[in-house]
């Protein structure tokens, strides 16, 4: 028919990468599925067996994945607030006019933080964070704070550095939302009131809101695989007081080797993950 | 009488030629036999640590010889044992296992490496006659290498626990050696040590295999505790047990603040500063402390057997064996023993010690000269006489049992839990994974 685009066509461009996307995404995730309902430890393989929902059953009623949880969500519930805040505040500062070359460098120097990988991250902070020798006891006038063998302070520490390292990236989002207003609705709004306050609520955060649904969105994601930064400071440590859900669950496929398990760890965590953002969607959408 | 003594001497001669090819090994050596393999490259893990450095360091002199290549995988402890079981159970390239003591029944039991004795008997022609067996420490050869009577791994970094101290420390404190008994270690010398920004002793406890192997397993055995009983239920809710574990507990005020987060490279490092008077270590770090470039207390350190508790000195056991993969081919079989062979021969072991390894050879601590060279010599072949082999579990459920103990027994040490609460836990979760496991219905030996 003419005007109409064959199936080959069709298939020509979009199966090469769903082909790919099976390949590397819905192919393992099957895999993790299937190895779920098994007992499947890497050092016991002869021992492989079908046992059904007992590994869901044991994470489900298991403590210590609850207890990961909680301190998962309560690093999401500190830190993401703190970054909203701190990134709102530079989008709006960024969003002044005046002083062009400053901005720039300003955005540039933005990204830094996020290209530095996480793993250095870690590695950066146990020197950082030192007690004896790091610069953060010496420019807190020679403290001797504990940082990585306490239990409150090592989380303390992971929540600046996830400030740090992700501030600017939702600092950049919301600048971005800020450039979306219109010139002459933001003029006449300012013109209408002195209150910055009033104009950033009506005028300027609907413009925010789509970019602060990617942020919740891809934040919560991020935090609930925070792995390498916290691996590479505190492994977990001391005790289980940064052991996030992820290092859990590579505690228990990787070093316990019981694969099983660990899939139905991460198979419910990504049940969590997938709730979360239709929650997300449907709520923030809605207002806007 | 001439005709006689023309003989004797004859027969004498004929009787040292005879004897001279036997000293030869029938005229075996590295070289003929490695002939046939010779362009085969072994993979092989190795650790960041001075007994693998100083195999490195030697090894031209193997390949030149041999022409087998060697090619070394460089991992940190923490990683070590989850490269080679994925390479395992894949089918990868590891051609020799380095097996920690407590992994051993798990490499055994998946027969991922291959019994010495079956080397011996599918390549007759690459056993050095010398190889001597019976030269390694009895009580290392069968811990490290051995599992159900086989013999698998050839001890190669050989670790006892060793008490290190600061004399000047203490000399200045007062004490003209270092504590015989753990309880004077915490009534007479921590309070005396332990002041002005100084503390009396550092043990390693971070929540890795460091917590159950050189914090928990450290305090049961001395004190009579265990993990477990003859029936392998639980033995940490006994009061042997539980002395250790609340000794520890006390212990920790003559320790630095934040003791939970110190590994070895921590708990050395700060020894090696003078901040801390005493460390209970592996005698593998002996050439880090003694030596100025990573030492400022180089010249203070002595060295002593760990202290004795009231069931003994039990010190702690630790180190690695190297064994042929199950997964090599044929040549990388034969190529991958006579490397393992090579590295842990009696010929070697001497080298090997001077330049920071720690050989587990009897022949090579004969010499008492040496004692005065490596001061750690005899206080290591001391704790290699009490040691036990059991200090931690080397079954193949203990990969899952060390997380159980990691976790709890950091809990116990910062105090969320007392002694008992996570002794329970412990007993509890290990015991469900031995029952798993098939220990309690009798599918399973009770086999250490």
């Amino acid at each position: 028919m003419r005007g109409q685009v064959s199936r080959k066509t069709i298939f020509g461009f979009i199966g090469p990468a769903v082909i790919g996307l099976a390949a590397v995404g819905i192919a393992p995730l099957l895999y993790a599925v299937w190895t779920s309902l098994h007992f499947y430890n890497l050092t016991k393989l002869k021992r492989v067996e079908f046992i059904g929902l007992d590994n869901y059953w044991t994470v489900l009623t298991d403590e210590v994945f609850w207890q990961a949880m909680g301190r998962t969500f309560f690093l999401l519930g500190t830190a993401l607030p703190l970054q909203i805040a701190f990134g709102l505040g530079i989008a709006l500062a960024l969003h002044q006019p005046g002083l062009t070359l400053l901005k720039t460098l300003c955005r540039l120097s933005l990204v830094l933080p996020m290209a530095t990988t996480y793993a250095v991250v870690g590695l950066l902070g146990q020197v950082m964070f030192n007690q004896k020798f790091g610069v953060v006891n010496q420019l807190l006038g020679g403290a001797d704070i504990n940082w990585i063998g306490d239990p409150e302070n090592a989380f303390t520490m992971i929540i600046f550095w996830d400030v740090w390292q992700w501030t600017p990236f939702v600092a950049l989002v919301l600048l971005a939302g800020l450039t979306m207003v219109p010139g002459e609705v933001e003029e006449a709004a300012r013109l209408e009131t002195k209150s910055k306050w009033t104009v950033l609520r009506y005028v300027q955060l609907p413009f925010l809101l789509p970019g602060l649904v990617a942020v919740l969105i891809l934040r919560t994601a991020d935090t609930l695989k925070l792995f390498d930064m916290v691996f590479t400071l505190t492994r977990g440590g001391p005790g289980s007081s940064t052991e996030f859900i992820s290092l859990m669950i590579q505690r228990v496929g990787f070093r316990g080797f019981d694969q099983g398990l660990a899939s139905a760890q991460a198979i419910i965590l990504l049940i969590i993950t997938i709730i979360l953002a239709q929650i997300y969607i449907r709520v923030f959408y809605k207002e806007v | 009488m001439k005709m006689l003594r023309n003989l004797v001497c004859s027969a004498a001669l004929a009787g040292f030629v005879a004897t001279g090819a036997m000293a030869d090994g029938h005229g075996w050596n590295l070289k003929d036999a490695a002939a046939p393999y010779a362009g085969t490259t072994v993979d092989v893990v190795f650790l960041l640590r001075p007994g693998y450095e100083a195999i490195e360091a030697m090894l031209p002199k193997f390949e030149e010889e041999t022409g087998i290549k060697i090619n070394i995988i460089k991992h940190p402890y923490e990683n070590a044992l989850g490269e080679q079981v994925r390479d395992f159970v894949a089918g990868g390239d590891l051609d020799i296992a380095l097996i920690d003591l407590v992994w051993i029944g798990n490499f055994a039991e998946n027969d991922w490496i291959v019994p010495v004795d079956r080397i011996k008997a599918d390549y007759p022609d690459i056993i050095d006659p010398d190889l001597d067996m019976d030269d390694f420490f009895p009580l290392v050869l069968n811990a490290f290498g051995g599992w159900n009577d086989t013999i698998y791994g050839l001890p190669f970094d050989n670790y006892s626990g060793l008490m290190f101290y600061n004399k000047k420390m203490l000399a200045d404190a007062g004490f003209d050696g270092p504590p015989k008994t753990w309880d004077e270690l915490m009534n007479v010398y921590g309070p005396a040590l332990t002041k002005d920004g100084k503390y009396a002793y550092a043990l390693q406890s971070k929540r890795n295999e460091t917590q159950s192997a050189d914090s928990f397993a450290r305090m049961l055995w001395p004190f009579g505790g265990s993990f477990l009983d003859e029936k392998f239920r639980s033995n940490l809710m006994s009061v042997e047990s539980q002395t250790g574990l609340k000794f520890r507990q006390e212990l920790m005020k003559y320790m630095p603040d934040g003791i939970v987060a110190y590994d070895h490279a921590e708990t050395v490092n700060a020894f090696s500063q003078g901040d801390v008077a005493m460390i209970t270590e592996w005698s593998a770090f002996y050439s880090t402390v003694v030596d100025p470039k990573t030492s400022k207390v180089a010249a203070d350190v002595g060295i002593a057997p760990e202290p004795m508790g009231p069931a003994g000195r039990k010190p702690a056991l630790g180190g690695f064996s190297l064994a042929v993969a199950e997964q090599a081919d044929e040549k990388e079989k034969a190529a991958a023993w006579l490397f393992i062979q090579w590295a842990t021969s009696k010929a070697n072991a001497g080298e090997y010690l001077k330049r920071g390894g720690v050989p587990a050879r009897q022949s090579a601590y004969a010499d008492p000269a040496l004692a005065e060279t490596y001061t750690f010599i005899p206080a290591l072949v001391e704790s290699w006489k009490d040691g036990v082999p059991e200090f931690r579990p080397r079954f193949a459920e203990w990969p899952e049992i060390t997380e159980i103990v990691q976790e709890w027994g950091t809990k116990m040490m910062l105090g969320e839990v007392t002694t008992e609460e996570g002794a329970k836990e412990i007993g509890t979760r290990m015991e469900s994974v031995l029952d798993a496991a098939g220990y309690y219905s009798g599918k399973k030996p009770l086999a250490q």
